[in-house]
C-alpha cells in the first residue's frame, strides 16, 4: 500500500547533499514505490520525484545510483509516465551523454530505459527528437551497437530492441536502408549473434521493419547487401548434404558443421520466417514455406 | 632590328653592319660541334633527357649545382620534406617505385612537426610499397599514415587494400568500417567493404569444407582400420622401429598408434597402392609376390580378401608364362608359397587354395608395411631345395 504522506516526507532527502543512509533508504523506498502500478502512477504528478532521481544517477555511491536507475526503469514500463519522464523530468539528454561514455557502468540499465521508452510511437518519435537535437544521431547508436567491446562494462545488447522500436519511425527505416551509407550491411551478421538473444532479436526485429516497404527489397536481395544468407543461415541446422547439394546453396550455408543449431527462440524464428515471407523473391517462397513448416511441426 | 635614324646613310656608326656580315661567314665561338651536337645536348641539365642515377661534380658540375640547391640543408625540415615528397612523387609517376620510396623515407627523416605531411609521406611510400608487392610494409606505412592523421581517407583506403590483399579480410572490413565512420558516403570504401566481406564469407566456406573433407577421410581410416583388426590381421610397419601397441593402453593410444600404422602404410607404399575397404565391406589387398630364383616379382593392386591365391596364380601363370620363366617350371599346380615370419623367421608355407583373409589370420603372419608379400618356389625344384635348406620351415599338412 502506498503511503502518500510517507512518500511526499522523503523528496527533501532525495539531494546529492543528504548524509548517505538517509539517502539510500530514501532511494530504496522510492524504488519499492515504483514496482507497483499504483506507486508509478502517484509518481506520475510529481515530476520533482523524478527530477530528483535524475539528478541522484550522479551520486558517489554506487548502491544508491543503481537503485535509481532500476527505479527509471520501472517507471519508463509504464506508458502513462512517458511525458512525465521525458518532458518534465527531461531524463533523455542526460541519458544519451552517458550512453557515449565507453566507461559508463550503467549503460546497459540506460539502454533498457531507452528500449521502453521508444516502444510506443509518441515516445518514439521524442527519443529520436532528442537523439538528432544533442548532435548524436542514429549512425552514432549503430556505431556504438557494431563496435565490439566500445564499453569494457556493459554489453550494450539492449541497444537491439532500441533500434528495433526506433525503426516504427520512417525517418529511422530511411536511414537504415540509405543506400548511399552502409548501415543494415554493419547489422546483419548479428543474427547470427549466439551471446545474447536480446540482441539477436533487437536486430532481426530491425530488419524485419525495414523489409515492410517494398521499394528497397531489390537492393536488400542484391549483392549490396545480400540480405538473404543472412536470415536463412539461423533457420539452417545441421543435416549433412552432399557435396552437390552444398554446391547449390548460397555460399554462408555450405557445409555447415554437425553442431550447428538452429534459433531456439521461437520469437526470433518467428520474425525471421516473417521477415523472409516479406522479402523473398518468389522462387525462394516455396522453400521458406516448407522450412516454416518444418519448423512449426 | 631599327635602325638609328638614317643619319650615316648606309654605313652605321654601331658597327651593326659589319657584325652583320661576320656572322654569315665566320662561326662564333663555343658553338655546337656539328657532328657530335647531339650528345652534347645531353649534358647539358635543360636538354638532358636522362639523369645518371649517381651525380658526379666533376662529370655535371651544373647538375650537381641544381642538385645541392634542392636539397639544400639551409632550408627548414618541412621545406626540406616538402622537397623530398614531391620528388618521391615525381618518381611514383615514372613507375620507379624503388627510388620513390627512398625519397619519403628521406623526407620521413627530417622528422619536420608537419604530421599533415607526414601522413601523406607514410601513405605514398605506402602505395609505393604496395605497387611493388611489400604489403607488409605497405600496411605498416598505411597504420603509420593513421596514427599521424586519423581520418586521411587515402590511408584508409591503402590499408583495407593492403590486407585485402594479405587475405585479411576482417581487418580490412575494420579499416573501411573505420574509414566509412569519417566518410560515410565514399563508394571507393564501401566497394571494398562489400568484396571484404564476400571474401571473408567464402574463405569462411572453404575452411567448412576442408574440415569437413578431413573428417570424412579420418572416419574413412578409422573404418578401415577398425575393419583390419576386428578380422585379427596383424600389422607391422618395418621400415621404423616398431612401436609396441600396449594392451590395456586407452582408446585414444590404440587408435593414434594405429593412425601412424596407416599413414606409414600409404605413405611406404612403393607402388601407391593401399588397402581398402568396398562398398561391401569387403578388404582388397595390395599383395607382392617373390620370385626369389629369378630375383623378380609380382604385385596385385587390389587382391580381394575372398579370393585365393590359386585363382591369381592360375591367370598369372596361364595362358602365357612369364618371360623370365624360361624353363616353363612355373605352373600354377607346381608352386609352393611361404610367408616369412619375421619375428621367427620361419617360413610358413601357404594354403594357395583358403582365401587370402584365412591366410592373413595365420597367428604368425604379419603384414608388414601394408602389403602381404609371399615366397613363390618351384615344388622339387633345385633351387627350392637350395633355397629351404637352412631354413626352419612350417609345412602345410
Amino acid at each position: 500500500m502506498l503511503d502518500e504522506s510517507k512518500a511526499k516526507e522523503l523528496l527533501p532527502f532525495l539531494t546529492l547533499e543528504t548524509r548517505p543512509d538517509v539517502k539510500g533508504q530514501a532511494t530504496e523506498y522510492i524504488l519499492g514505490v515504483t514496482a507497483t502500478r499504483d506507486g508509478c502512477r502517484y509518481l506520475r504528478t510529481k515530476p520533482d520525484f523524478l527530477k530528483a532521481l535524475l539528478t541522484l544517477t550522479t551520486d558517489k555511491s554506487i548502491a544508491i545510483v543503481k537503485d535509481c536507475y532500476h527505479s527509471l526503469i520501472n517507471l519508463s514500463a509504464d506508458e502513462t509516465l512517458h511525458q512525465p519522464l521525458v518532458k518534465e523530468a527531461n531524463v533523455l539528454p542526460t541519458l544519451f551523454q552517458n550512453l557515449l561514455d565507453p566507461g559508463y557502468m550503467f549503460s546497459d540499465r540506460i539502454c533498457t530505459i531507452l528500449t521502453n521508452l521508444s516502444r510506443h510511437e509518441k515516445t518514439c518519435r521524442e527519443v529520436f527528437r532528442v537523439l538528432q537535437e544533442q548532435d548524436i544521431g542514429l549512425a552514432k547508436i549503430v556505431e556504438i551497437f557494431c563496435t565490439e567491446g566500445f564499453n569494457k562494462v556493459a554489453s550494450l545488447h539492449y541497444l537491439g530492441p532500441l533500434l528495433s522500436n526506433l525503426t516504427q519511425l520512417p525517418e529511422t527505416r530511411q536511414f537504415i536502408l540509405d543506400k548511399e551509407r552502409c548501415v543494415v550491411q554493419r547489422l546483419l551478421p548479428y543474427t547470427q549473434y549466439n551471446e545474447s538473444t536480446v540482441r539477436r532479436g533487437g536486430v532481426v526485429g530491425t530488419l524485419r521493419n525495414c523489409c515492410f516497404d517494398h521499394l528497397h527489397h531489390e537492393w536488400l536481395l542484391s549483392d549490396a547487401v545480400d540480405i538473404l544468407p543472412f536470415l536463412l543461415l539461423p533457420l539452417a541446422g545441421p543435416e549433412e548434404l552432399s557435396e552437390e547439394e552444398n554446391e547449390g546453396l548460397p555460399v554462408d550455408l555450405q557445409y555447415l558443421p554437425e553442431d550447428k543449431r538452429r534459433e531456439e527462440d521461437p520469437d526470433v524464428r518467428k520474425m525471421l520466417v516473417e521477415t523472409l515471407m516479406l522479402v523473398s523473391p518468389l522462387p525462394y517462397i516455396k522453400t521458406i514455406l516448407c522450412l516454416a513448416a518444418h519448423l512449426l511441426s | 632590328m631599327a635602325s638609328l635614324g638614317q643619319q650615316g646613310g648606309d654605313e652605321s656608326d654601331d658597327g651593326m653592319d659589319e657584325f652583320m656580315d661576320r656572322f654569315r661567314t665566320e662561326k662564333y665561338k663555343n658553338a655546337f660541334n656539328e657532328s657530335n651536337w647531339e650528345e652534347e645536348f645531353d649534358t647539358i641539365p635543360m636538354f638532358m633527357k636522362k639523369v645518371p642515377d649517381v651525380i658526379d661534380p666533376m662529370k655535371h658540375p651544373e647538375l650537381a649545382c641544381i642538385q645541392a640547391i634542392i636539397h639544400d640543408d639551409d632550408r627548414s625540415p618541412e621545406e626540406q620534406a616538402q622537397g623530398l615528397k614531391d620528388e618521391g612523387n615525381e618518381y611514383f609517376k615514372e613507375k620507379n617505385y624503388k627510388k620513390a620510396i627512398v625519397s619519403y623515407s628521406e623526407g620521413l627523416k627530417r622528422n619536420c612537426a608537419d604530421s599533415e605531411l607526414n601522413a601523406v609521406l607514410y601513405t605514398n611510400r605506402a602505395a609505393a610499397h604496395y605497387h611493388l608487392g611489400n604489403m607488409r610494409s605497405a600496411l605498416k606505412d598505411s597504420v603509420s599514415a593513421n596514427k599521424m592523421k586519423p581520418n586521411h581517407l587515402k590511408a584508409l583506403l591503402r590499408g583495407a587494400q593492403c590486407c585485402m590483399e594479405l587475405r585479411k579480410y576482417g581487418d580490412a572490413q575494420q579499416w573501411c568500417d573505420e574509414g566509412l565512420r569519417i566518410h560515410p558516403a565514399d563508394k571507393k570504401l564501401q566497394e571494398l567493404r562489400s568484396t571484404a566481406d564476400k571474401q571473408k564469407r567464402e574463405a569462411e566456406r572453404d575452411a567448412r569444407k576442408a574440415k569437413l573433407r578431413e573428417k570424412k577421410l579420418r572416419g574413412q581410416k578409422e573404418a578401415l582400420l577398425a575393419a583390419i583388426k576386428e578380422r585379427g590381421v596383424k600389422l607391422m610397419r618395418i621400415t621404423k622401429p616398431v612401436r609396441e601397441e600396449e594392451d590395456g593402453e586407452g582408446d585414444e593410444g590404440q587408435v593414434a598408434a594405429g593412425m601412424g600404422e596407416l599413414d606409414g602404410l600409404m605413405s611406404q607404399e612403393a607402388t601407391g597402392s593401399c588397402v581398402f575397404l568396398d562398398d561391401s565391406g569387403t578388404l582388397h589387398w595390395p599383395v607382392l609376390f617373390l620370385y626369389p630364383e629369378h630375383c623378380q616379382t609380382d604385385f596385385i593392386s587390389a587382391f580381394c580378401e575372398t579370393s585365393n591365391l590359386l585363382d591369381h596364380l592360375a591367370v598369372m601363370f596361364g595362358d602365357e608364362l612369364p618371360p623370365w620363366d624360361a624353363d616353363r617350371k612355373y605352373l600354377p599346380h607346381n608352386l609352393q608359397l611361404f610367408f616369412e615370419d619375421a619375428e621367427s623367421e620361419r617360413l610358413h608355407q601357404v594354403d594357395v587354395t583358403a582365401p587370402l583373409l584365412k591366410v592373413l589370420q595365420h597367428s604368425r603372419c604379419t603384414v608388414k608395411d601394408g602389403s602381404p608379400s609371399f615366397i613363390v618356389l618351384v615344388t622339387g625344384s633345385s633351387y627350392s631345395k637350395q633355397f629351404l635348406s637352412g631354413k626352419k620351415i612350417h609345412w602345410l599338412k
